[in-house]
């Protein structure tokens, strides 16, 4: 009988492990319990591979909503969003002419939630789009872009291109005429070289314009080849390039020490003061600073170390309310606007007007000026000289502040004003009058590439940031009017391309207005 | 930083209510949904789920049977109201067919304007109920169609023949009588598809022979031959769709073909109308279009004033009543043919494509009507349109008194190079034998038979130096210096003059030709003095000088 006594022990021990086995569970997921204390919290963020990427402690400057506007944390939200929904989404599609179509079709009437799971993806990639291009505006004006920042802020321009590109190639995909003559546009933009070629008569021996649209297309018109690169691109490749290029983004912003702020953010802070928040709840399990256990009423209280907050939980509070912020604003979208699809793609019957996708309609509006300067020329222009910003501006003044710098606000108001009219102007010129290629009609294609509407707002704008320069005696006030101007001659090209642009590329104040055709 | 929290807070709740608002919206509220709650059937209320027909050899994924339940494979017992209703008896099973082939639209999508095709993206919207048939064209083309007047005299023979007494044929006649009879003979509504007894009139001449009473003895006589004839033509064109095959009569009475191509046969100045009836309404402009903004009105309008539709446009408007319009359109509508699978190949459309049998009658009158009518006019009479260039008269008796049959037949096979009319003898056109027939339908419509020509082709031995100076003096007014052409016909054309005996040109000349500028120069007119014989063989011989030219 002496045998049986283990063996009762052993299935006690059993049904004890059975009942602490949630408790266990916990404990073996979160080893430091849970993030009451300053220290637990700590742990709590550097003990998991997600959250460890952030620092344990945040300053309080970071949280402030008009330091960052959460800008940055929407355009990954909006990546999320689009990554959960593009593989639900890649459960139904086809790859293949017509069968893409179709299964379109299913997914927008009859696959459970396919509407909704398609309306969310199409609108979490505009919002990121547009996310993305604000959250480089923010960093522009805060002059988030300075040492030591200044390869992040190439890691974000690379991470725009990358946006852009997602954008694109997913345009392609619902093989619907929209789809089509979008990215016929977008091929013969790449094509764009070969008006300078053609020009100089070089294009027989070297045609960078014709290899660029065949390595996008894979063959002479938009086919079978296309979408089958461009689906590959859109799953695969882009998405693995912009998760990589994000992991530079997010590593270098914890190593070049957070949030960019103000010298004198933390007197900014305590001069305003107002809310305070517990620091510390139960007692903490050690210290850190003399400062952190101080209570009372002097600035320091209740603030931290150095104005520091523990990340776990007051920056996950706010970057999770952004994602929701982000789920919402594509929800709601999603539920009272559904992603277009037209008739079946018909390489035989042009759209006409045929528009590529919206944030590319400024360079559609400048490539029919020219196609090389709208397509090539101005786009490379721009993008060289977002990427110099941070190296010919090594001014320190403003660091941190909106629109800090040398000039400041009415500077940049002044800017808009100018970057707003002078497009408008040109525009409005070129529509009413024509140009060289109207006046002159056998003019060498050469000269109209270089002077034409899109390459003189661009030398207005070059000169106007010239001249700020020598007015302020600054780089930055330069570089804020030029900014400024670049935002503001976006804004005006692709709301005409979009909206005052109709049957072959002719001005009209309404669609209503378009011949019937 | 409490704000942060209530921000959580706010935006999840609010995405939480958004989500359930549309799981709600997709799961209680789609139309669909709602219709089909309010159905039931014998066994109590019907499951509510996403119902479609699938044929994969037809390419048809149609979801129309999720409203329409009880048009669905094996719902015809579903009740409750309007939409709830079952297709009415037709030869095609919807269940099988599905509801596209027929009726366009979009199956895929479960929403009525989609379904429907009421989106102006949507290129094939569903056809007019009251054009249904239209859809037949999808696989079917029915054969032998004459023109109008040939589909009434057939149709005028069958009553009065007093077929009706005893066949039923498109809904009509073969009602029962009071003395018990009625009905004796079969439905003869699909013997165009069908086929039927090669030696009924035998039969039936026996048949009635050898009755004492009843309707044999009573409803039936020996038909003549001309009337056998017409009844051959009727049966025909008996479908079990009496209206399309009458607007294809009208098609075939227009001149259509004289232009136009279907199904690889007929003229080639204007668009191929096979897939007319697919033409997408987001891409025609509905500008000078009276009432909605439907193909159904858009050809109508397009029939009466082909070139206010269509910029450009070098059709002649169509002389039709509204009627006849209507049912251009229809016709036109029904031009809609897709590729099939073999299974699926209609007997008409392989003995179209297989045995090259002919979509019109070939009778000269249904010919004439369908190829020439458009040009020349029913009548023959020729055609003046603002903006065209003027038709000529074919039945012009002057004309036909001295033109042989075999210029008629050599014009209407090479045509006239340089101007409308095309040579018809091609393999996409006609066939000699039509040609044959067109030619005599021409001589009938005029009445006026060639005189005898007992002289060869080429008799002229005039003084061809003499002859030009007459030409330039009295004929290059019209005809143009070397007969180039001017407001009168060209001269020096190859083929005219290869088919035009010495005969018929001296007799031109002398006669002239009534009704046009040709005067007879063989008589004084107060302008110039008579031309003599001679003159004239004179002038003949010059022109044909002018054949070895250009």
């Amino acid at each position: 009988m002496n045998t049986v006594e283990p063996k009762s022990k052993a299935l006690d021990e059993f049904a004890g492990n059975l009942k602490s086995l949630p408790q266990r569970f916990r404990e073996s997921a979160f080893r430091t319990g849970a993030p009451t204390t300053d220290r637990t919290r700590s742990t709590f963020v550097f003990g998991n591979v997600f959250l460890h990427l952030h620092a344990v402690r945040t300053h309080r400057w970071s949280l402030r909503w008009t330091t960052t506007m959460g800008l940055g944390i929407m355009s990954v939200s909006a990546f999320l969003i689009a990554l959960v929904t593009g593989v639900m989404l890649m459960f139904y599609y086809k790859p293949y002419p017509e069968a893409a179509y179709q299964s379109i079709k299913d997914i927008h009437f009859v696959v459970p939630t396919g509407r909704l799971i398609r309306n969310l993806h199409r609108w979490s990639a505009n919002i990121m789009v547009i996310a993305v291009i604000l959250h480089m505006a923010r960093a522009f004006y805060t002059a988030a872009y300075r040492r030591p920042r200044e390869y992040n802020w190439l890691m974000g321009i690379g991470l725009l291109v990358v946006t852009l590109g997602l954008s694109f190639t997913g345009y392609l995909l619902p093989w619907d005429q929209l789809a089509y003559w979008a990215i016929t546009i977008g091929a013969n933009i790449a094509q764009s070289p070969r008006e300078i070629t053609d020009a100089l008569g070089i294009t027989e021996y070297f045609d960078p314009g014709g290899f660029q649209r065949l390595l996008l297309l894979g063959s002479d018109q938009v086919g079978a080849e296309a979408l089958i690169r461009f689906y590959l691109l859109h799953v695969m490749i882009l998405p693995l390039g912009l998760a990589a290029l994000m992991a530079v983004h997010f590593w270098r912003i914890r190593k070049d020490g957070g949030m960019v702020r103000p010298v004198d953010a933390d007197a900014q802070l305590a001069r305003q003061g107002g809310e305070t928040y517990p620091v510390f709840t139960e007692a903490p399990a050690k210290t850190y600073q003399l400062a952190a256990i101080v209570r009372g009423r002097t600035p320091q209280t209740g603030r931290g170390p150095e104005n520091t907050v523990p990340s776990m939980p007051h920056l996950f509070y706010a970057e999770l309310g952004v994602l929701m912020l982000t789920l919402l604003v594509c929800l709601a979208l999603s539920l009272v606007s559904d992603a277009p699809l037209k008739e079946l793609a018909n390489p035989s019957v042009p759209e006409n007007p045929a528009k590529a996708p919206w944030y590319f309609l400024g360079l559609q509006e400048l490539v029919s000026f020219s196609a090389f300067m709208g397509g090539i020329g101005i786009p490379m222009i721009v993008l060289v000289g977002l990427g110099l910003i941070p190296y010919l501006d090594r001014e320190t003044e403003g660091t941190g502040q909106w629109f800090g710098g040398p000039g400041g606000w009415p500077l940049v108001r002044l800017s808009m004003v100018v970057g707003l009219c002078a497009p408008t102007v040109i525009e409005a010129f070129a529509i009413r009058f024509g140009w060289l290629r109207e006046w002159f009609p056998a003019i060498p294609q050469l000269i109209v590439t270089a002077i034409n509407p899109a390459t003189i707002l661009t030398a207005i704008y070059a000169l106007y940031s010239l001249w700020c320069i020598r007015r302020y005696g600054s780089v930055r006030a330069g570089a804020l009017a030029l900014f400024t101007c670049f935002l503001c001659g976006f804004l005006v090209l692709t709301i005409i391309g979009t909206y005052f642009r109709g049957p072959n590329w002719v001005f009209y104040w309404s669609p209503a207005e378009w011949p019937k055709h | 930083m409490k704000k942060n929290k209530y921000l959580l807070l706010g935006c999840s709740l609010a995405s939480l209510a958004l989500l359930l608002g549309a799981a709600v919206e997709e799961n209680f509220l789609k139309e669909w949904r709602r219709i089909q709650a309010r159905g039931s059937n014998e066994e109590g209320a019907i499951p509510v789920q996403l119902r479609q027909v699938v044929n994969q050899q037809l390419g048809v994924a149609d979801r129309c049977v999720s409203c329409h339940v009880a048009m669905g494979p094996g719902e015809q017992a579903v009740q409750g109201g309007e939409i709830l209703v079952p297709h009415k008896a037709v030869v095609h099973d919807p269940a099988e067919y599905g509801c596209t082939v027929c009726h366009a639209g979009q199956g895929q999508a479960t929403e009525k304007a989609d379904a429907h095709g009421d989106v102006h993206f949507w290129p094939e919207p569903m056809l007019a109920k009251e054009m249904s048939y239209a859809g037949c064209g999808t696989c079917h083309s029915a054969l032998g169609v004459p023109g109008q007047e040939g589909l009434q005299s057939a149709t005028l023979a069958f009553e009065r023949l007093d077929c009706y007494a005893c066949h039923r044929v498109d809904g009509k006649g073969g009602t029962v009588r009071p003395d018990q009879g009625g009905m004796e003979g079969p439905d003869l509504s699909r013997t165009g598809l069908t086929a039927y007894d090669a030696g009924w009139h035998e039969k039936h001449v026996r048949k009635s022979a050898e009755a004492q009473a009843g309707a044999w003895k009573t409803a039936f006589r020996a038909v003549s031959e001309e009337d056998q004839a017409l009844l051959a033509m009727y049966l025909a064109t008996r479908v079990a769709a009496p209206q399309l095959v009458a607007a294809k009569a009208v098609f075939h009475s227009g001149g259509c073909l004289g232009c136009h191509k279907v199904s690889g046969v007929g003229g080639d100045d204007g668009p191929d109308l096979s897939r007319a009836g697919f033409k997408d309404p987001g891409q025609v402009s509905f500008e000078h279009v009276p009432g909605k903004g439907n193909m159904k009105n858009w050809m109508a309008e397009h029939f009466r004033a082909p070139a206010s539709v269509v910029v450009g446009s070098q059709m002649p408007p169509a002389a039709l009543s509204d009627n006849e319009i209507q049912q251009l359109t229809y016709y036109t509508l029904s031009l809609r043919r897709k590729e099939l699978r073999d299974q699926y190949l209609p007997k008409d459309r392989i003995r179209a494509v297989k045995f090259s049998e002919r979509e019109f009658a070939t009778d000269g009158g249904t010919l004439y009507g369908a190829f020439c009518a458009g040009c020349h006019g029913q009548d023959g009479r020729g055609r003046r349109l603002a903006g065209l260039v003027s038709f000529p008269s074919i039945t012009n008796p002057d004309f036909l008194a001295i033109a042989p049959e075999a210029l008629l037949a050599q014009t209407v096979e090479h045509g006239r190079p340089g101007r409308r009319m095309p040579g018809w003898l091609k393999s996409d056109a006609l066939r000699p034998e039509e040609v044959k027939a067109v030619v005599a339908h021409v001589r009938g419509l005029g009445g006026v038979t060639a005189e005898a020509d007992s002289k060869p082709a080429r008799w002229v031995a005039g003084d061809r130096n003499h002859g030009k100076r007459l030409f330039e003096s009295t004929c290059t007014g019209c005809h143009g210096a070397e007969g180039k052409g001017g407001e009168g016909p060209a001269l020096h054309n190859k083929v005219l003059l290869g088919a035009a005996t010495d005969t018929y040109l001296v007799e031109t000349v002398s006669r002239g030709r009534r009704g046009t500028a040709m005067a007879a120069f063989l008589e004084p007119s107060p302008v110039r003095p008579a031309l003599t014989k001679s003159d004239i063989e004179s002038v003949v011989a010059y022109l044909r000088s002018l054949e070895g030219g250009k």
